[in-house]
């Protein structure tokens, strides 16, 4: 499953989530959900040192900026494989955590 | 429309309160001992400040207005930064502005912070509501993740490589081994810096300030004011500062300077080629190269080249981050955004004890501050000349 926030009047996707349209100020915001939404994945790292101990046993960590074709940009978990220019399908996993498989 | 100059105006007293790696003492005692030492330094009274500019990110709950009470000043001018590590040259305009406007007459500017073992991490926790819910939860990376991504575009748009970053750390750590402010001075090799442990990749150790606490401040005033105190000091000849300059890159590649850096070079009446210093904003070495490129030093995608041919040292090309930057004397949370204006004030009251560049008339300085989610947000930058 996946939500993005798309503004009613203007017709602009955002990400991260606000109470109003970052385009035109409006507050007439809808969610919308599919089960996943494909995204080009712009740039990535895989952090090797984290500031939470939750995430110590996980660690290397990959992530990435990915952009949706809606346009907003997100930060997500990526699979260890996936490299810059890459097409990639994002959803929120289980655990509440963006994920791209 | 034409910027105003900032004609008539005095910089002065740069001070500093030595950084330390942890401090059990809260922010607030940085600034004020900061404020004491501009007191004694510019021969005032406290009763004479009449502004303050600060910038602080463990004062928290507190405010400028809060410390006004902590140390018993009443500014008649009053102004809270929290711009980062943009709040030297932004400070610096408010006070010049200030003092131009008749609205003080003495401006106290102030940054800096604390350290303990948990103030890093609760600070990146909760930066930002935008950093909470999409950033942080992905890791905890903080700003490594981010300027991480940062250097992986930088890297594959502009050919960049590790090298090239590391040339700017080295050559920054030769400067810092002339400062006894710094605190990291032994020597550091390009080999010791390639084979420092992954932070994230492409970033590891000698890529990354490491926090510390401390704090910097200046004075600025009207001329005649600083020559009745006899007090030297330098000329602003011009200042900008812009915030979310291009939110339609996908990716940041470039800072507010590039719409801005006209205005600049144009308002300090001298190019580029006419700074014998300069001190950007180096959180990691690759924002010092969007700095080159964003001011005009170089063309755009050019940052490899141009470190490629420069010394950066402070005998040599382009000195740059002369003190040794943050990579070399810590990031003192928002003393970070003081640090490069600090330091080219000192070098052109010729105070740069054992780092001094020779003969120095006008310094470039940029700041560069606030990774609210994906980039940082604010950019600054001053032309400063001797008087």
């Amino acid at each position: 499953m996946m939500r993005l926030q798309r503004c009613a009047a203007c017709g602009a996707a955002q990400y991260p989530p606000r109470e109003i349209c970052g385009t035109c100020l409006s507050d007439c915001i809808i969610w919308e959900t599919a089960n996943t939404l494909a995204a080009c994945v712009l740039a990535t790292t895989r952090l090797h040192h984290t500031n939470e101990p939750r995430f110590h046993a996980q660690l290397p960590i990959t992530l990435g900026l990915v952009q949706f074709a809606e346009g907003p940009v997100a930060m997500c978990f990526l699979s260890r494989t996936v490299a810059p220019g890459d097409t990639v399908q994002v959803h929120i996993g289980a655990d509440d955590l963006l994920e791209a498989k | 429309m034409t910027p105003r100059p900032y004609e008539g105006i005095a910089l002065c007293c740069p001070v500093t309160e030595p950084y330390v790696r942890r401090s059990p003492h809260g922010a607030a005692w940085f600034l004020a001992r900061v404020l004491r030492r501009l007191l004694d330094a510019g021969g005032m009274a406290k009763t004479d400040i009449d502004g303050l500019c600060l910038s602080s990110f463990t004062l928290v709950p507190d405010t400028a207005v809060a410390f006004t009470q902590y140390v018993g000043l009443s500014p008649r001018c009053l102004e809270w930064l929290p711009v980062g590590g943009a709040c030297g040259p932004i400070a610096l305009r408010r006070a010049a502005r200030a003092v131009q406007a008749g609205d003080a007459d003495v401006v106290a500017c102030i940054a800096g912070d604390t350290a303990n073992e948990t103030s890093f991490r609760n600070l990146v926790a909760d930066f930002s509501s935008f950093a909470r819910t999409a950033a942080y939860p992905y890791g905890a990376g903080g700003p490594n993740a981010n300027f991480a991504m940062i250097a992986d575009a930088y890297m594959r748009a502009t050919g960049a490589t590790r090298k090239h970053f590391g040339k700017l750390a080295v050559a920054q750590r030769a400067n810092a081994r002339r400062n006894p402010l710094a605190l990291l001075r032994d020597e550091l090799t390009l080999e010791q810096y390639l084979a420092a442990r992954t932070i994230a990749e492409p970033l590891h150790l000698f890529d990354c300030v490491m926090p510390c606490a401390g704090a910097d401040g200046f004075l600025v005033m009207a001329e005649d004011r600083a020559r009745r105190h006899r007090l030297p000091f330098v000329g602003i000849l011009g200042a900008i500062e812009r915030h979310n300059a291009f939110p339609d890159d996908p990716v940041q590649r470039r800072g507010g300077w590039v719409i801005d850096r006209d205005t600049l070079w144009a308002q300090a009446g001298i190019g580029p080629g006419d700074v014998q210093c300069v001190q950007t904003y180096d959180d990691y070495p690759v924002i010092c190269m969007l700095q080159f490129e964003g001011l005009g030093l170089c063309d755009e995608c050019a940052g490899p080249a141009f470190v490629r041919r420069h010394s950066f040292t402070i005998d040599g090309t382009w000195p740059h981050n002369t003190g040794g930057g943050q990579l070399s004397m810590g990031q003192a949370g928002a003393a970070g955004g003081y640090l490069g204006l600090i330091e080219a004030v000192r070098q052109l009251l010729g105070q740069a004890t054992g780092r001094q560049v020779a003969n120095p008339r006008h310094a470039l300085v940029s700041g560069f501050g606030m990774i609210n989610y994906d980039r940082g947000l604010c950019t600054s930058a001053a032309v400063l000349g001797r008087a």
